[in-house]
Parts: structure tokens; sequence; C-alpha cells
């Protein structure tokens, strides 16, 4: 096995803060992309300030939220502003293989940082910006926030209980899987074309337009002129298809029976209810229009299994089962993600030993590493601006006390 | 002269996943790769089309001759089988990678290739409640809630597809191929925001609150033809307070002076079951007589952050969307169909979503 990770030798300038483009720079970070987040000491990532918190104390270098989705990343603070900062932001991109940004349309323009700016320093620069509705349209302007995109996207109106009002996912969805991961996508696929024709690439990804991919098929259903709404936990094919209640304050089976054969086996596991009773129950068809009954029924059946050992009792009899898991199975009751490693803790100097994702998947080959906590804020001006951008030690130590780098 | 030639073009694709995985192939597709899928399933749904779109589709073939004839020429395989059903169907991934070492062999599978539960059973709904975005939705007095339309296929398939083209970056620098084991069940985990933070830090444990943060400002409210989601404030000091004050004033609301009041400005009475009601009573007042449109333009033009809940048909009438020509209509299977335009923009690629011909016919821009 290679300790060398796949995306040696790949530098990242990132200007992007918050949510979504922390989590797309991420896992080129854990597979060995340098990473150099661009930050402000007057315009501190707003991220930074967000909950969790180490033992519930605020602070700049607490947060678990902020440091989750910038491990194996480095840290510069430059003022954007100074001529001086912006010139070293230049220098940066020019020996910077790949440029991303969040901002909203038009910033990195103001601050002379602009696609333009960096292919003048860089002609093969790949860059990528992520603006929320796009750079161009009667809506660039407009503002929001995760949430705000899976509204506008349309998860947040299909997510919800049958003939109720929205619920959506309860988390920024948005945030967390289309538009970062997107974002790595097109990176990675713009740098295959590059090391291919020596072509570099602007990417726009307008946040709006990268969410609705997630519901795809609405859109697909609702051009051929089919209403299209919220189903809450019904399935098209399986049934029974639902979360049921089971011993325990709040805790919860998912159960997915797809066919009569598995129905019969989930009859047989479940007990408790006097099946035989219940002919009408017997078929896809008879389930499905006695769902009420079917689901009381079951309900009550469920009520005294221990929801993981009821998943466990279903998958032996091949029936897709498992307990709902919060952040407490997750970390510390699940075998599967124990023995996969899929918590990593690391050290960091103010929050001491922290949990942080790693990546979902392992390349046999060439796997990547975390291989450093969240930087502290700051934390590589000096290394950054010395050993890669020419900057004497004496230059350093001025700008750094004109509040230019620091 | 700019070379617009797709970013992955001349990259041979064999999909032969499930569900699960054909996001990935669809993907790698819009990019310009060639993916052939093998699917003997008759059905041609709203959800099979978005998912295939671009594909060539084939059926299964039998006997590993012509597997190999077909992987022989692919530098990317997708499954999204657990290994004894991989092995079941003559695709172990050691296995081929001894036959064919430069494979990249993309390999989602629901709980990952190793551990005690990669075999078990699963589906979208179990997915979710394992990996933990289940325990997250729905409101407090009723079950978990399942997001709409299969995420995990889409939470497999950005994740995959990022690592498909880590992989193919080192198979194609260092002609060394590999086997990218993902879980699915991990990739969900990593969709779960902060919550396994709130836990470690704080020792909190997330559960579901219904449809968003319980703030006065924050979260939806009821106008004319639907929803609006409205951000006001997430903790901290509020957002365009003064904004939303005067929007609903200058609305005929007059009564909403008081969100003028200090103690709006502090979010422990903002997260109080009355400060929330009132607030609602104010701003329901206020737009029950005005749709989405209205509300998100006016809103907007004030520096606020609103934004419609959108449904399906409203989309595919948005302004912005159909100024950007985002949506996209193509052959797949021979019958057009309308299709969200690709997530992202190459200004000097060609990228998206590609016609596919009738079956058998392979797959043509």
């Amino acid at each position: 096995m290679s300790t060398r990770l796949p995306l040696d030798g790949i530098r990242v300038a990132d200007f992007s803060w918050v949510g979504a483009g922390p989590f797309l720079t991420k896992p080129l970070a854990d597979h060995g992309a340098d990473v150099i987040k661009i930050e402000s000491r007057t315009r501190v990532d707003p991220i930074r300030s967000m909950a969790p918190f180490r033992d519930g104390v605020k602070g700049l270098e607490r947060s678990g939220y902020f440091a989750n989705r910038n491990s194996s990343k480095r840290s510069i603070c430059l003022d954007l502003k100074d001529i001086r900062g912006r010139e070293l932001a230049l220098r940066l991109m020019a020996v910077s293989d790949v440029v991303v940004n969040n901002f909203s349309p038009g910033t990195m323009d103001r601050l002379g940082l602009g696609y333009d700016a960096a292919r003048a320093m860089r002609p093969d620069v790949v860059y990528l910006e992520m603006p929320m509705m796009g750079t161009e349209g009667p809506q660039r302007d407009c503002r929001g926030y995760g949430l705000t995109i899976a509204a506008a996207g349309g998860l947040l109106g299909l997510t919800g209980y049958a003939g109720g009002p929205p619920v959506g996912t309860g988390t920024n969805y948005p945030d967390h899987v289309p538009n970062p991961l997107h974002g790595a996508v097109a990176v990675l696929a713009a740098l295959r074309k590059r090391r291919r024709t020596g072509q570099g690439e602007y990417i726009e990804l307008a946040q709006l337009e990268s969410t609705i991919n997630a519901i795809g098929p609405a859109i697909v259903a609702a051009a051929a002129g089919e209403d299209v709404g919220p189903v809450g936990n019904d399935d098209p094919v399986a049934i029974p298809h639902g979360v049921y209640r089971c011993a325990g304050a709040d805790r919860w089976c998912a159960i997915a029976v797809f066919g009569d054969s598995q129905w019969a086996a989930t009859r047989s596991v479940l007990g408790a209810v006097s099946w035989a009773d219940y002919p009408e129950l017997d078929t896809v068809d008879g389930r499905r229009r006695s769902r009420p009954l079917l689901d009381r029924l079951i309900s009550v059946a469920t009520r005294d299994w221990e929801a993981c050992r009821l998943a466990a009792a279903l998958a032996a009899r091949g029936i897709a089962a498992s307990p709902v898991q919060h952040a407490d199975d997750l970390l510390h009751g699940d075998k599967q993600l124990r023995a996969r490693q899929h918590w990593v803790t690391l050290e960091h100097p103010v929050m001491g030993p922290a949990v942080y994702d790693s990546s979902p998947y392992r390349l046999s080959a060439t796997p990547g590493r975390l291989r450093s906590s969240a930087p502290i804020l700051g934390a590589d001006s000096r290394d950054v601006c010395t050993e890669l951008l020419g900057v004497s030690d004496r230059t350093y130590d001025q700008l750094e006390e004109q509040g230019v780098v620091g | 002269m700019t070379d617009r030639t797709a970013p992955l073009d001349g990259v041979n694709v064999l999909d032969v996943s499930t569900s699960l995985g054909e996001y990935t192939g669809r993907l790698l597709g819009d990019l310009g790769a060639d993916v052939i899928r093998i699917d003997d399933a008759g059905h041609r749904s709203h959800r099979w089309s978005f998912m295939n779109a671009g594909k060539d589709i084939r059926p299964w073939v039998s006997g590993s001759d012509q597997l190999d004839a077909l992987l022989a020429d692919a530098q990317i395989l997708i499954t999204s089988e657990g290994p004894a059903r991989l092995r079941a169907r003559g695709l172990d991934p050691a296995e081929l990678g001894r036959r064919h070492p430069l494979l990249v062999h993309v390999a989602i599978s629901p709980y990952g290739l190793t551990g005690p539960y990669a075999d078990r059973p699963a589906s979208d709904l179990t997915l979710m409640a394992a990996g933990g975005l289940l325990a997250l939705a729905g409101e407090p007095d009723r079950e978990p809630l399942r997001a709409w339309g299969e995420q995990t296929s889409v939470i497999a398939g950005v994740h995959a597809t990022t690592a498909a083209l880590i992989a193919l970056h080192v198979a194609e620098t260092e002609s060394r191929g590999q086997i990218v084991d993902l879980s699915v069940q991990e990739a969900v985990a990593h969709s779960i925001e902060n919550a396994a933070q709130y836990l470690d830090l704080e020792q909190v444990v997330r559960r579901r609150a219904g449809s968003g943060p319980r703030e006065a400002g924050t979260g939806l409210f009821r106008c004319v033809d639907g929803w609006i989601y409205l951000v006001g404030g997430l903790g901290g000091s509020p957002l365009a307070w003064n904004a939303i004050e005067d929007w609903l004033v200058e609305g005929g609301v007059l009564t909403a002076t008081e969100l003028g009041a200090e103690r709006w400005q502090q979010p422990d009475w903002r997260r109080t079951p009355e400060a929330c009601a009132r607030f609602r009573d104010l701003f329901e007042g206020f737009a029950r007589s005005q749709t989405k449109a209205e509300l998100f333009g006016s809103g907007q033009k004030r520096g606020i952050s609103i934004a419609p809940v959108a449904t399906p048909a409203d989309l595919l009438n948005d302004p912005q969307l159909l100024a950007r020509n985002y949506f996209q209509t193509v052959d797949v299977d021979g019958v057009p169909t309308t299709l969200p335009g690709a997530p992202y923009r190459f200004a000097s690629s060609d990228v998206g979503p590609r016609a596919t011909a009738p079956i058998g016919g392979g797959v043509r821009r």
C-alpha cells in the first residue's frame, strides 16, 4: 500500500466559507490535495461561531461544525481589501491548480480576484464559483442559506407526511450533499481535462440548479403533466414500508417489505398478532387497500421489540430493516461503523480530541487519510507566505504588524 | 482555439448497478464518459428516465467472457450490491481486479464490502435509518420521515463519482486500477450536518424538530398559494429585522411595530413558544393575501432572506431558471424527456444530459 495520497501535488486556493464550499474541498484535502483556506480576521468565517462547541463554550477555535468540514487543510489570513493582501492572494492563485469560492456573485471580481485575474496569473487554472441562483439571471442577487435552497429547489416542499405541510430533512441538506459534492465532481473532472489538453476551466455551480438534480425524477414527472407531492414514508413498490415504534423512548425500526413471500417471513418474525385472522393482508393489493389496518397491526407487533433485535431478526430472513439510529447509536452502538472505523478522532490544539467524519469510501490502493484536525485561524500564514509565495521573513513581519497577513 | 471536448471524453464506463448506484453513471455520462448500462428491467418510470439519460442500455450479459470483453474496454465499473451478491453475479471485486488490473471498480454497497453487516438486506428507507439522517427528519410527535425521492442514490452517487474521479486520476497517471469501497450507510452518516459533533462536544443527541429551527422569524409561513421559507434569525442577532418590520408595517400590519422592541434582538426570547406564535400571527396576517412569488420578490428587494417553497411545476416556470435555459429536453429511450440541466456549467466544455437512443442503438449527442 502506498503512503502517497492520490491527490498529492494538487493545490487548491480555497476562498470558500460557511457550509457548502468547505465540504467540497474536504474530500480533496483528505485525499492529499494541499488545500489552503484564505480567511480573514475582520470577517471571520461565520461557521467558526456556530455550535456545537467543545464543552459548550463559544470560541473561534471550538466549533465542531467548522472543524469537521475542514480537516487536512491549512489556513492563512489575508486582508483582501488591502492591495498587498490582494497581491498575495494572486500569487497564491499563480501556484494553485484550483480556485474555489462561494461568495455572492461579483464579490471576487470586486476584490480583483475573479476568473480573469486568476487566469492572468495561472492560464490553466480550474476556477469554481457556487452562487446561490447563478451569476446571471433576474434573481442572481437573491440571498439565502442551505434551507432557503432546499425550499427554492423543491426538496423541502416534497418531503412531508402525505397530505401535510412541508417538513424537509431536518438539516441543511443542500449544503451537505448535492452542492459540495457536485462541486468536487466538477473540479476533478476539469482537472482530468486539463491533464489531457492543458486547458483550464471556469465552472459555475448555481446551488439552486445543483439542488434540483436531487429531485430530478419529480421534474421529469411534472414536465409530463403529473402531479407530484409529499408521500411520507410510502413506497410505490414495497408494502409494508414504514417506520414503526419499538420498545423504549422514541425508538423506531424502519422496515421495507418487497413482495408476498417477504411479507410471510415478516409476519413470522413479528409474531404478537394472530396474522392468520387477516387473510386480506396476504397480497400486495390487499395490503394497499387495508393500509391503516396493516400499519396498526404492525405497530402492535413491534412495540415490545427492541429495534436493533427486530432489525437483526428481519435481516436474517432477508427483509430490509434497520433501527432508526441517532448520533449516539452511530458513534457508540453501531458495530458496522465501528468495524469500518468511520469516525476518526483527531487531536486539536484547543478542542483536544474531537470526532470527524472520514470519507465514506476507501480506495484500495491509494486510500485517503485525515491528515490533521481543522486549522487554527491563520495558523499557516507565515509558512505559506515565506515558503510558497516568496515573502521574506522581514517583509512578512512588517505585513503582519500592519494587519495585512497573520 | 478552445478545445470544447467534454472533460471525461474517452472514458468508458460499465454500469451494472442497481437503482442505488445509477446516479453515479448518470453524472459520469453528463461529463462525457460513454456509459454502458446493463439493465433488464422492463419498466421505464420517470425516475428511470432521469437516472439513465445518456446511457447505452443493454441486456445483462451471460458468462464471464462477455463481461470480460466489456471490462476490457472500460476504465470504470459501477456496482451497488454487497459482497455476497457480487460474488453470486460473478462480480467479486478482488477477482475482477486480478483479471483487469487497470480497472477502477466503484463498488457502492449498502454497508460497505467489509464488516458484520456487509451482506444485510437494505433499501433506501432502511439506509436512511442506519446512517442517521432519518432520525433528524419529521415532527417530534410523529414517526421519523423519509426524504423524497430515494435520496440514498443521490448521496451515494455524488460521493461515488468524486471517488471514481480520484481513482481515475491515479489510473491515468500511475497506470494502476483499484477498488473504491463505498458504504452508503457511511455516506448517509456523512450527511447528518453537525449531529455527531453535538454529541461528541456537548453531549447533546440531536433529534427531529419538524420543519426547521424553532425561532421566531425563521421557518415556514403560509401564503395564498402555498408556503414560503423565511430566515429572520439563526441564533445571535436577527437578520434584516428592521427590514422585516418595515415590510409588515408598510403592508398594513400596523401592530408589527412591536418587532422593534429590544427583546426581539435576543435569541432567548425569539426561541420561546410565545415569540414564535406572535411572529407567526403577524407574518401570516401579512402573507395570507399574497403569493409565493410576490413575497419572494418584495422580500428579497428589501434584503430579506426569503424563498418560495417551490413545487416541481413552479420550477418548470421559474423565471430565473427559464432565463438561464436550465431545462433540457433530450430523447430518453426514444421519448422526448424534459430533464433538469447539469448541476454545473463549464465555460469551455460541453457538459450536460445526453440523449439515449432506443435500446440497442447506442448513444448520440
